[in-house]
């Protein structure tokens, strides 16, 4: 089988990267070398426009976080460009509340996520850190320019950070339109821009924020996940702090979906290629942070209907399992598959739109992220 | 800020630099001669010559990271004269992360 024929399950954990190797019928898996072992990799992203092209983000407890790239399919790895925040000297202040005149020193603490640019533009790609930073390169990460409208926005000083900190993880694109751009923070919510990230819009409007004495601010909302639907690329799909949420109108305003399935607290949320107005959700306990119940759940939302179908008996997979908010994913290919990494280390698979699973018999260490590189084949010049 | 030193005279032989085996990947394979008045300004040297250094060993503020410890023959500095210590009269630097994970 060619090498850009196979569909690869990326994973991100707390003790390296892992590239999981299967066939078209999602059967068989086979588990290839850590590589960045020790360091959290939050994120292992293809790209889809240069096939072999895989990107890490590693967060070194000691070295520091690092921009490591493969063109290989992750057999051997480089360091490439990581931005920084600005030197000290040339940074506009931060204030600190309890001292209004001393500049913060904010180092880059880790990297949440790589989002490949649309084909269009073959060499850019955008990059979400901690704290609350986005960047974008247009040379294929040899070098990175800061978005000084998030990096410098003056109401940073009010923007919370969620418990995993400062995070800048969610980074969606329109492929009808390069110059519109969605980002999301916790805790601060998401953003919309339609000047290529010169300006922002706040875009958080029904999304409750249950931890705050405004319960509907303009700002201020934990948003957790967000993904587009494949057919629609004005419909997106949001796990909150808040809730279960779907937007049909560029998040201009949410709807609140989950409240059906009583707690629909989570991290993570999915929406296949293959299966329109569908989107996969990974219930937890809002309070323990794992399956509540007793056992994994995956419900799937069908946005034609508005009804919820749950994937998984009580029987399937018992216990408690944490899901972190790139912990699922889902393919391209027909019937969708959709796949569940645990933050103790399971990786769990469904070929068939959620009708079987399976458990990858192979124990990781516990996982941050999981995405799919697509079977495909050739891809634009470099 | 004191430092336990005074200013290195610039007669002084050079030190002798032993970094961390995972450093190891970013700068020199074996142990190196560096001249240098204080800990920042040894740090300044290695990161000229090996660019990979930087950011490895302080952020992008200047600030030493959080794991790493700098001992200054065999004494650990990391939590009190830190990157201003003088290295005037010393002989090893050990540049090593600390003991910390799970």
């Amino acid at each position: 089988m060619a090498q850009n024929d196979r569909l690869r399950i990326l994973i991100g954990t707390r003790k390296g990267t892992y590239i999981v190797e299967g066939d078209r019928k999602r059967r068989t898996w086979k588990v290839g070398p850590a590589a960045h072992e020790g360091s959290e990799v939050y994120h292992v992203v293809a790209d889809p426009r240069h096939p072999g092209d895989v990107y890490a983000a590693v967060n070194n407890a000691f070295w520091g976080p690092q921009v490591q790239r493969s063109r290989n399919w992750g057999k051997t790895w480089q360091e490439i460009a990581t931005p920084l925040t600005p030197r000290r000297k040339d940074r506009k202040p931060l204030f600190n509340d309890s001292d209004p005149t001393t500049p913060v020193p904010r180092p880059l603490n880790n990297l949440w996520h790589i989002e490949p640019g649309l084909p269009s533009e073959p060499k850019t790609l955008y990059l979400g850190a901690d704290p609350h930073l986005l960047f974008r390169t247009t040379d294929m990460g040899s070098s990175w320019e800061p978005i000084e409208s998030i990096n410098e926005n003056p109401s940073k000083k009010d923007w919370a950070p969620g418990a995993g900190g400062a995070c800048l993880h969610t980074i969606l694109l329109d492929a009808r339109n390069p110059q519109r751009l969605y980002i999301g923070l916790s805790a601060v919510g998401t953003f919309r821009s339609e000047d290529g990230g010169q300006t922002w819009k706040p875009t958080n409007k029904g999304v409750e924020a249950p931890f705050l004495p405004n319960k509907y601010p303009e700002t201020g909302q934990c948003v957790h996940d967000v993904v587009g639907d494949a057919a629609d690329p004005d419909t997106f799909y949001r796990q909150d702090h808040g809730g279960m949420y779907v937007s049909h109108d560029r998040m201009e305003k949410w709807i609140r979906i989950g409240k059906p399935l009583g707690d629909d607290f989570g991290f993570s949320v999915a929406s296949p290629a293959a299966s329109p107005g569908r989107a996969y959700f990974v219930r937890l306990d809002g309070m323990a942070r794992v399956t509540g119940e007793g056992h994994l759940q995956v419900h799937e939302w069908n946005d034609k209907t508005r009804k919820w179908r749950k994937l998984l008996s009580p029987t399937a997979f018992p216990g408690h399992f944490g899901v972190q908010r790139e912990g699922i994913a889902t393919d391209n290919l027909r019937p969708a598959g959709i796949y569940v990494g645990t933050t103790t280390g399971q990786l769990f698979v469904s070929p068939d739109a959620g009708k079987t699973w399976k458990l990858v018999p192979f124990q990781f260490p516990g996982i941050h992220s999981v995405s799919i590189a697509n079977p495909t084949r050739g891809g634009a010049k470099r | 800020m004191k430092t336990s030193r005074s200013h290195r005279s610039s007669a002084a032989s050079p030190l002798e630099v032993h970094l961390d085996s995972w450093l190891r990947e970013f700068g020199p394979r074996g142990n190196e001669k560096v001249e240098a008045d204080s800990v920042n300004q040894l740090l300044d040297v290695l990161e000229e010559r090996y660019p990979r250094l930087r950011f490895k060993i302080r952020d992008e503020t200047g600030a030493l990271r959080r794991y790493v410890r700098v001992f200054v023959d065999g004494e650990d500095v990391s939590a009190t004269t830190g990157l201003t210590t003088s290295l005037s009269g010393a002989q090893a630097i050990d540049i090593l992360h600390s003991i910390a994970g799970g």
